[in-house]
Formats: structure tokens, sequence, C-alpha cells
């Protein structure tokens, strides 16, 4: 048996290089580790030709650069000479990518030769790759190669004799004319003599220290004299130099395999919608299209729940009937009929509407929309003094103002990371996404539609002045940064998952809202309430007397303190209105409705009297801009963790719903 | 390679296939770019795992996060593309 060979497998993860080895070695393989490291090592050996081999399969990496253990143990022992010859792979479906292993090694001490791998994945997308010619060009030998296909391996055996015997390595001169151009490489590279560190060239260390390789970096220190070594410090010192050899690399590996690879050509083509939504004129427009559309179409599946909503208001007559006849006190019989049942005729109407919104815009998400949506936004983000990231912040935030501010931990500067937070607070939230569209039916009918797309447009306009004003203080110029995203491929939705997602959200929502609209119409019915049906009750004496107040903005007491309430939580204004208004003391304008008769049950017939269309555009406004609610203040706190900054946000947020408010109204008094 | 970087640093967000248009090259070539300078420290991806919301009481936890079903789909966006940013 002749003398035994090392050869030592190189490849990126996934280049099929453990298909290799296990092929080669079948069970003559064991495993340990490298010394002194965790990393695993891989050995084995084969028999050819009565030649012994012995195989060690590196460790997979994307490069051969310091940045883990993996890389460095594997450039060590390749540049150690263990191997007689060190097997490189490259994916042949994507050499473009796959040859920056090889572009990396090209300049450490050891013969080599290359195996284009996956070549059957190359031919089935069409793609010929000339092996001669890439070999002629790289002085190594290359062949295609299939570590799948039994055939290939003949060639393979052929290819690692010829490469033991030859001994050969890659031939950089075009390499190193790339690396030139490179302001500050020549002379770096004469200041590393041969051998400087064994089994490198200098031009491989050269680059190496322009790519701030901390492990080549000690190694020159050690072997270079003070002067030499700082002088080398000095011209790789501005940290830029991985930029430019990379580079050199891709535009090496271009020229390499240049006239070998023929694919069919594919220019860079955006689909239609995207050339939409990546225009610059078109693109806002189609996004703001898009979720006006979405939202006029969320009320479609809404319309069930509402129906339900409303369905629940019939029960009032025959519950009251039914406890009256059998001697329930009038207390008991107005909390059944003016507490619990109203409140869940109004709880299904607001179901109806985070059904549909969550389920058309969860499809959205799906179908890979949402995606685009974030892009169009990005640029204005940029203008806003925000990073592109911060849209997930706010995306997250129509569903619940604080998972918006734990969102905002993606952004690593604080005074982005506070302006995300302050700016999130403006985006309604979950529950005003359930109040909004309600309440607005309720008193605009059809017209609601108008209602939410001002809302929208508001939210823009109140994002933006918020930016200005808060920004100013929180955000530098320099600290803005552009972006790279990938548009994920738009595809069919999972409806299963989708729906799980919609429903699971509808139940939560429905737990939550419940507890808070019965407890707070309950505790504001009782404040109201007084037993002899007259102007009695707590909350109409306070309310009377602050009435001057807040009729300013537009809004009677009993808005005014749904108002307060949603402060809170915005689902609890909806039961503060349930209460106020179906309370047994009410004032005249309610005992009138009241005794109206056949309306008597219907309490968005009772709104309409008592509440103007101003009054009623004045409160949305008001309610839908006030501070998200207190668990989101907390939240704000806890992430920016500065109470000056959060305080500040509350009084902002406090004064500019009162002002909208008052707008609303005055805009509103126009209109109607 | 510079050109690319300057790209990513003018405050603007682009696509892959943008970048590709703009530099006038294959989207094959930008992904290898982006990927290398992903390695070399340069850019890096953003990562969007925060899952729901950490002050949630009442919601079921998973890891060290608190999972908000009412805030959140069960894994997060996980439509929404991926995003890189300079460092």
């Amino acid at each position: 048996m002749n003398a035994c060979a090392t050869i030592a497998l190189l490849g990126q993860p996934n280049s099929g290089k453990s298909t290799l080895f296990n092929a080669l070695t079948g069970l003559r393989q064991h495993v340990g580790n490298w010394p002194g490291k965790t990393v695993e090592k891989k050995e084995g050996s084969f028999t050819h030709n009565g030649k012994e081999y012995n195989v060690a399969d590196l460790p997979g990496s994307y490069s051969l650069s310091a940045n883990s253990d993996e890389e460095v143990i594997t450039r060590d022992f390749i540049a150690s000479g263990k191997a007689d010859v060190v097997c490189i792979l490259a994916d042949s479906s994507q050499l473009q990518r796959s040859l920056y292993m090889l572009a990396d090694y090209a300049g450490i001490d050891a013969p080599c030769f290359l195996l284009l791998n996956m070549a059957d994945v190359a031919k089935d997308q069409g793609k010929t790759i000339d092996a001669k010619t890439i070999e002629k060009k790289l002085g190594i030998p290359v062949i295609p190669f299939s570590a799948t296909d039994v055939k290939s391996y003949a060639d393979f055996y052929k290819t690692l004799e010829r490469a033991v015997s030859k001994n050969e390595r890659i031939s950089v001169d075009n390499l190193e004319k790339q690396y030139e151009e490179i302001k500050g490489y020549q002379e770096i590279v004469n200041l590393i003599p041969e051998n400087a560190i064994p089994g490198y060239s200098p031009m491989w260390l050269a680059v190496k220290a322009l790519e701030n390789d901390r492990v080549v970096m000690a190694k020159l220190k050690e072997s270079l004299s003070a002067e030499v070594y700082g002088k080398i410090e000095k011209l790789t010192a501005d940290k830029k130099g991985a930029v430019a050899t990379g580079g050199c690399k891709f535009a090496w590996i271009d020229d390499v395999i240049d006239g070998a690879v023929s694919s069919k050509k594919s220019t860079v083509k955006l689909g239609k919608l995207d050339k939409i939504f990546t225009s610059k004129i078109w693109g806002k427009p189609a996004v703001i299209l898009t979720v006006l559309l979405g939202l006029i179409a969320s009320f479609i599946p809404a319309l069930p729940l509402m129906g339900v909503g409303q369905g629940i208001l019939m029960l009032k007559a025959p519950v009251a009937a039914g406890l009256s006849s059998v001697g329930c006190p009038e207390v008991v019989r107005l909390i059944v009929t003016d507490v619990i049942i109203q409140s869940f005729s109004y709880i299904f109407q607001m179901l109806g509407f985070v059904f549909g919104v969550t389920l058309v815009f969860g499809l959205l998400e799906e179908v890979g929309v949402m995606a685009r949506i974030s892009y169009v936004f990005d640029n204005t983000m940029g203008k806003l003094g925000l990073q592109g990231k911060s849209v997930m912040p706010f995306l997250v935030s129509f569903g619940c103002t604080m998972g918006g501010a734990a969102g905002s931990r993606v952004i690593d500067n604080w005074g982005q990371k506070v302006l995300t937070i302050a700016l999130a607070w403006a985006v309604p939230c979950g529950a005003a996404w359930a109040t909004i569209p309600m309440l607005s039916t309720i008193f605009f009918g059809p017209s609601a539609v108008f209602v939410i797309i001002a809302i929208l447009i508001t939210m823009l306009l109140h994002m933006w002045i918020t930016a200005k004003i808060f920004g100013r203080h929180l955000v530098k110029t320099k600290d803005r940064y552009g972006m790279i995203m990938e548009l994920p491929p738009y595809h069919k939705p999972k409806w299963g998952a989708l729906f799980r997602y919609v429903f699971g959200r509808t139940k939560e929502t429905f737990f939550r809202v419940a507890k808070v609209v019965l407890l707070v119409c309950g505790v504001f019915w009782l404040l109201s309430y007084s037993p002899n049906g007259g102007n009695g009750g707590i909350l109409y004496s306070i309310g009377v007397a602050i009435e001057p107040v807040t009729k300013v903005f537009g809004m009677p007491w009993q808005l005014f303190l749904s108002y307060v309430a949603s402060a809170v939580g915005k689902e609890g204004a909806v039961g503060v209105i349930s209460a106020l208004y179906s309370g047994g003391s009410y004032g005249a304008a309610f005992t009138d409705a009241m005794s109206g008769g056949a309306d008597k049950a219907n309490l968005s017939t009772l709104l309409l009297a008592n509440v103007t269309k101003p009054e009623a555009l004045a409160f949305i406004f008001a309610m839908t801009f006030n501070m998200p609610c207190v668990v989101a203040l907390a939240a704000t706190y806890q992430e920016t963790h500065s109470a000056k900054w959060t305080a500040r946000i509350v009084l902002y947020y406090t004064v500019g719903s009162l002002l909208l408010a008052f707008l609303a109204y005055h805009v509103g008094l126009l209109i109607f | 390679m510079e050109e690319l970087l300057t790209l990513l640093k003018d405050g603007h967000a682009r696509t892959t296939e943008l970048l590709a248009m703009e530099l006038n090259t294959s989207r094959e070539d930008v992904e290898r770019k982006i990927e290398y300078l992903e390695k070399m420290g340069v850019i890096r991806k953003v990562s969007f795992n925060v899952k729901g919301c950490s002050s949630c009481t009442g919601c079921p936890s998973k890891g060290n996060q608190t999972v908000c079903k009412g805030c959140l789909p069960e894994d997060g966006f996980n439509n929404m593309g991926q995003m890189w940013e300079v460092v």
C-alpha cells in the first residue's frame, strides 16, 4: 500500500460537504473535538486504487475571516500544510455567491481543487457550466460534481489523484490586480515580508488586515517590528476595508465565471403590483387606497355580529316584562336591562368590527400586502426622523398600544425609541377601532366611512405634527439610516391559520371588552341612579356643574365623562355612554324620549335625540386621540425609563385630544 | 460594493430588486453582497421577535416573552419581509 494522503473538505454550509464526506468514508469515520475548542472535528478515511486517504471534514463556514472559531480553525488547519490537498466545494446553482469561499482562500499556500457541486440542480435550472474554462483561469483542477450522484465519483477520484500529484495553487494574478485598486493595499503588502505568518501569502494577509481580521492583526503584531506594525495599523484604521476587499473578490469571481456559465439571462423585473407600490408617485396613494378599501371591506364580515348586537336589544322588553311579573325590584330590573343587556348589545357590535378588521388586515398580511405598506411608509419614516423598522411598532399599535410600546424595543437609539412610542400613541388601537365604527354608524349611518377616513387622515397629520414637536429634542439627523427590504412574494393565504388567529383575537377581545364595559357601565350607572327617577345621582350634579367647560370642547357632560373614562381603557367609554344615556335619571330630554313609547328600548334613538352630530364627532375624535389606556402608559414608562418623557407624552395627548375635539365640533357645526 | 453601501446610507428604503435596478446588476449579485456585508458585520438583519406585550397580565407566556393573543398573531408577523440596516 502507498503512503497515505490527507484531503480536507472545505465549503460553506449547505454546499453538500457532509454528503460527500459520508459517501467517501462510509463507516470509517470518527467524530471528536478540535483541540481546546467546542467545535466538532470529523475525520474519516477511504482507500482508492490501493492508496489510503484520510479525510478531514472542516467546519462549514461562510468564509475564512476570523468571525468565528470555526473559521479560524479551518484556515489554520489549511495553512498548517497538514492537508495534501484541499477540496473546495461550491454550489453550481449559485456560483456567483458560493465561490466566495474560493476567493477568500486564494492566497493561502495550500494545493487545492474545486468541486462544482450540485451540477444536477444547475442543469435543472437551465445553466450550463464550462468547468474547463474556469480551470484555465484558476490554474487548479475544476470538475462539475453531484455528491448525491454515484456516477460522478469516478471523475472525483481521478481529479483528486491529479490534484495530489500536481500540487497546484490558485492563480491569484487577476485577483491581486483587483486588490491593487484599493487605497493603501500596496503599502501594506510591501510592509509584509514573505512567510511573515507561514502558510499565508502577503497578499492574503494584507487583505485580512484591511478587513480588520483580529487574529491576523494579532499575529502580525507578534511577527513584525513595532514600527512596521504601527504603519499597518494606521493604514487600516478607517475600518472600511472589508467593503472594498469584498467588492474585489466578487469582481474576481465574476471574471472567473465570465464566459463559463450560460443561463437564461433574467433581467430584474418588478411585478405589476410592486411597480405601483414601489413607485415614488403612486406608492402612497396605492397604499392609502388599499387601507381604505380594507376598512370598508371590514364592514362586511362585521355585519352578522352587529346584527346579533342589535338583536340582543330585543330581549329588553320581554326580560323587563318577565322580571316585573315575578315581582323583581325596579333596581334589579333596570340593572339587567340597562346595564347588562345594553352592554352586551354594544359589546357584540364592537366585536363585529374587531372581527372584520382583524380578518381583512390579517388577510393583507398573509398575502404579502402589509409588507408593501410598511415599505411605502419607510421613506416617510425617514422624514419623521425615524428608522424604517419603526413601522412594526406602529402596525402592532393598531392592535394594542402596549404591544407597540414593547415592539419599539427593536430600536436601539433611545431618542428614536421614545419618538416611536410617542407616535404609536396616535395610532388608534383595537379598542378604539371597535368603538369608532360603532358610534359612527349610530350617528352617521353609511357616512361612517367618512368619519373613519377623517380619523385616518387626522392620525397621519397628528403623527407628523407630533414628530415635528418631539423630534427636535429626540432625534439628530445623523441617526437616520437607509434600509434594505426584501419583500415577500405574494402568496395564497393559509385560511385555517388566519381564521384561528381572527377567532382567537375576537374571543380575547370579547372577554376583555365585556369585563371593562360591564364594570364601567355598572359603576357609572349606579353613580347616576336615583331611585325617585328624578334628576338625582351624584354624577348628574357633577356633570351639570362641569358642563359649561366641557361644552367648550363640544361635549355634553355625559360624553366628557366617557372621554375621561377612555383614558383608563377605550372600551370603557362605551360603558359610560351606555350607563349615562340609558340610566334612570337623565333629564328632561331623556324622559321625553323614554316616554316616546315605541323607541323605548332603542338606545341609538336616545343617543340621536340627545346628542347632536357635531357633539358626537367631537367625542369620537377626543376619545380616539386621548391617551390609549393606563396599561399603555405603564408600558411607555417601562420602555422609555423616563418619567419626564412619559408625563410629557400624556400631557401632550390630553391637550391634543381636547383640541381635536374642539376642532371637530366646529367643523361639525359647519357641516351639519 | 461601495455604491451599494452608499445607497444603503442615503436614508431611503429600497427593495432588493430596486437596488439591483439602480446598480444595473442582477438580483443575485445584490443578494450575495448583502449576505457578505451582513457576515462582515457592516449591516445587520432587523429581527422583529418581540411578540405581544410585556405588560399584559393574564396572557400566556412562552419562554421569557408574554404572548398576547389579543395583540398579535401567534408567531408575530411572519410575512413582513426581511429588513437590513447599516450598523
